[in-house]
């Protein structure tokens, strides 16, 4: 069964003016890379990415973008919301030396992927960027798992001056990594493909989502067809590689392309 | 696999099971990936005129048995949704049914006219999609006249054959599938979802889906689909696809033996997964071995009603 369950807000955290954590107690027993779809029933179901997963408690990270989340910055703590899942593919945890690239409220989801690196073993470089300082996330929480961390913005307002990408770029030429994992915007995903293309990596994609069990097909991915709910979020290397509308276009409510 | 090989209205399958309109047919691309999964036909996401967004979220919700949706007809317009069938057909030669939505014979007739000019090799009337009542009212599946009217006008004009889906929330089908058969439709497809139903969650006393109501599909409905296509087959004289609740081997064997030549799967897809297809084939197949059919066209057929 496709399980749903409705429960109040048990916390909300303010990361930046537009960016805001919810926390819920519930064993969600998700992977990294996974999402939830959540819900007040006021009109509009939206995908999360999972930024903290444990046993009885997750959080989902979130921008303040339109109408759904314009209504959800209203809200308090013991608010109810409503969500199913996890669901999609998760990143594939790599026991060595592995790099994460992230832009903006795309980054959060790499907390719940380092924690589950860290209990693998695996030894961590993570690059964390934004456009400016205000709109930086998780730099704190990433502080307190240790690992070795550049924060980068566009306008150099905090950490180094650069995007993401510039730095990634900066650190292959001078270091060796056995598996790079990005998620970020999907521009900065596609500058940095030629980056990587000797590293494997998997890429965290996004595409508008109706159904989220892989049934109405309004996520598929040109020429596969793959669904992003349930063959993705996550993509591998030897899938990105084939995908035609990468940094080209995506498809609307409607079905209908409209481009980058 | 020739076992399985039929015939539809004069074009070659390479498998009866039909991909229904609504499920993975958003893109060239979503048909594909179904083909390469063992779908012998495939069908568009219902096409109006102009560009639709649907209903918002949530849209669809599972309970025992199967699952309410109301999309509320998705679709990126004819001209959009036609392009996407053209760059399919460059990759396939799988048959494709295009599924087209109107609430009158002008719009049907003006959609007709496009799709006479795509790669689409049967055109399906969406007469019963039940989850835009506020929108459009009753289902025009509903009334005799209606569907006669519509059907009789795209048939004069289309170039190619021409299917009338039908809905299982009526009291009369099979004197609505006659109505459809005189007025010169080549098939039929049955059934749409059904219902509606609601499902409420219960801490924040809401309705789940936004649209409050939702068709049924999935196994809760196998029964009443094969029923309403006995009884249908029992009268008519045109091929009937069967779909509604089929999730295995078994339940499109019983859909051959109501009276259907092609069998729909939709919902499916979520319990076993896009392989559900195949799997499907498979299935059928075994049962075949087992019970010495050579050919998936020598399946008995139940005993028509009088
Ligand atoms: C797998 C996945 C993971 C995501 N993870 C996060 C996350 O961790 N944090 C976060 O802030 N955002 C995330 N998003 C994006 C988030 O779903 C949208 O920002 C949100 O839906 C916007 O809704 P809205 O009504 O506020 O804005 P709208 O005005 O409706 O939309 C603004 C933009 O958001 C995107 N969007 C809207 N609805 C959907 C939908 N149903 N499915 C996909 N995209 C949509 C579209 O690109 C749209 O143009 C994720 C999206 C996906 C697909
Ligand atoms: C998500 C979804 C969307 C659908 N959209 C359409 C549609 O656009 N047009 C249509 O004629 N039927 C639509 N249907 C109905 C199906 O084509 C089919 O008749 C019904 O789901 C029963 O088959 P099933 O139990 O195998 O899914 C839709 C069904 C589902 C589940
Ligand atoms: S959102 Fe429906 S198939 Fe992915």
């Amino acid at each position: 069964m496709d399980e749903r369950y409705t429960l109040p807000i048990a916390k909300i955290t303010k990361e930046t003016e537009d960016i805001n954590t919810y926390t819920f107690k519930h064993n969600l027993g998700a992977k990294p890379g996974q999402f939830i779809m959540l819900t007040d029933f006021e009109g509009g179901e939206k995908p999360f990415s999972i930024s903290v997963c444990s046993e009885t408690e997750f959080s989902v990270t979130i921008k303040r973008i339109g109408d759904f989340t314009t209504r959800l910055f209203k809200k308090n703590v013991g608010d109810l919301m409503s969500f199913r899942g996890a669901y999609g593919s998760s990143f594939f945890i790599h026991k060595k030396r592995v790099l994460l690239v992230g832009g903006g409220y795309a980054v959060p989801t790499f907390y719940f992927l380092a924690k589950t690196l860290i209990e693998n073993g695996s030894e961590i470089t993570l690059i964390n960027g934004s456009r400016t300082k205000s709109e930086h996330v998780f730099a704190d929480k990433f502080a307190t798992l240790n690992i070795r961390t550049i924060n980068t913005t566009d306008d150099g307002s905090f950490g180094e001056k650069g995007t993401s990408v510039d730095i990634a770029d900066r650190l292959l030429e001078e270091e060796k990594f056995d598996f790079v994992y990005a998620s970020g915007p999907e521009m900065m995903m596609k500058a940095l493909q030629p980056v990587i293309s000797d590293n494997k990596y998997e890429f965290l994609f996004e595409r508008y989502m109706k159904c989220a069990i892989g049934i109405c097909g309004n996520c598929t991915m040109d020429p596969l067809g793959i669904r992003l709910c349930v063959e993705g979020p996550v993509l591998p290397k030897e899938k990105v590689e084939q995908l035609s509308e990468f940094g080209k276009y995506h498809r609307k409510p409607s079905g209908s392309r409209v481009n980058f | 696999m020739n076992k399985i090989k039929t015939e539809f209205l004069g074009a070659k399958v390479s498998s009866p099971l039909v991909l229904p309109a609504g499920v993975m047919g958003m893109s060239f691309s979503g048909l594909n990936y179904c083909v390469e999964n063992g779908i012998g036909v495939v069908t568009s996401k219902s096409l109006t005129l102009v560009e639709r967004s649907g209903h918002n979220g949530p849209v669809i919700a599972e309970f025992e048995g199967g699952f309410i949706n109301a999309m509320g007809l998705c679709n990126p317009g004819i001209v959009e949704g036609l392009a996407e069938i053209n760059e399919f057909k460059q990759h396939s030669d799988t048959p494709v049914i295009v599924s087209v939505f109107a609430t009158n014979t002008e719009d049907f007739i003006e959609l007709t006219n496009y799709v006479n000019k795509s790669q689409g090799d049967f055109i399906e009337l969406n007469l019963s999609c039940p989850n835009v009542f506020d929108e459009f009212g009753i289902p025009l599946a509903a009334s005799k006249d209606k569907v006669a009217e519509i059907v009789r006008a795209v048939k004069e004009i289309s170039t190619i054959p021409v299917i009338a889906k039908l809905s299982p929330n009526v009291y009369n089908i099979s004197e609505i599938a006659l109505v459809a058969e005189a007025a010169g439709a080549d098939a039929l497809c049955m059934i749409n979802t059904v219902g509606p139903g609601m499902l409420i969650d219960k801490k924040m006393v809401k309705p789940i889906l936004s649209n409050r109501t939702g068709g049924l599909s999935g196994p809760c409905i196998k029964p009443i689909a094969l029923r309403l296509i006995h009884e249908v087959y029992s009268k008519v004289n045109i091929p009937i696809i069967g779909t509604g609740g089929v999730t295995n081997g078994d339940d499109a064997i019983e859909m051959i033996m109501a009276g259907s030549t092609l069998i729909g799967v939709g919902t499916a897809v979520y319990y076993r997964g896009i392989e559900v297809f195949d799997k499907i084939n498979q299935e059928m197949i075994k049962f075949m071995d087992e019970e010495n059919y050579a050919s998936i066209n020598d399946l008995p057929k139940l005993e028509k009603l009088k």
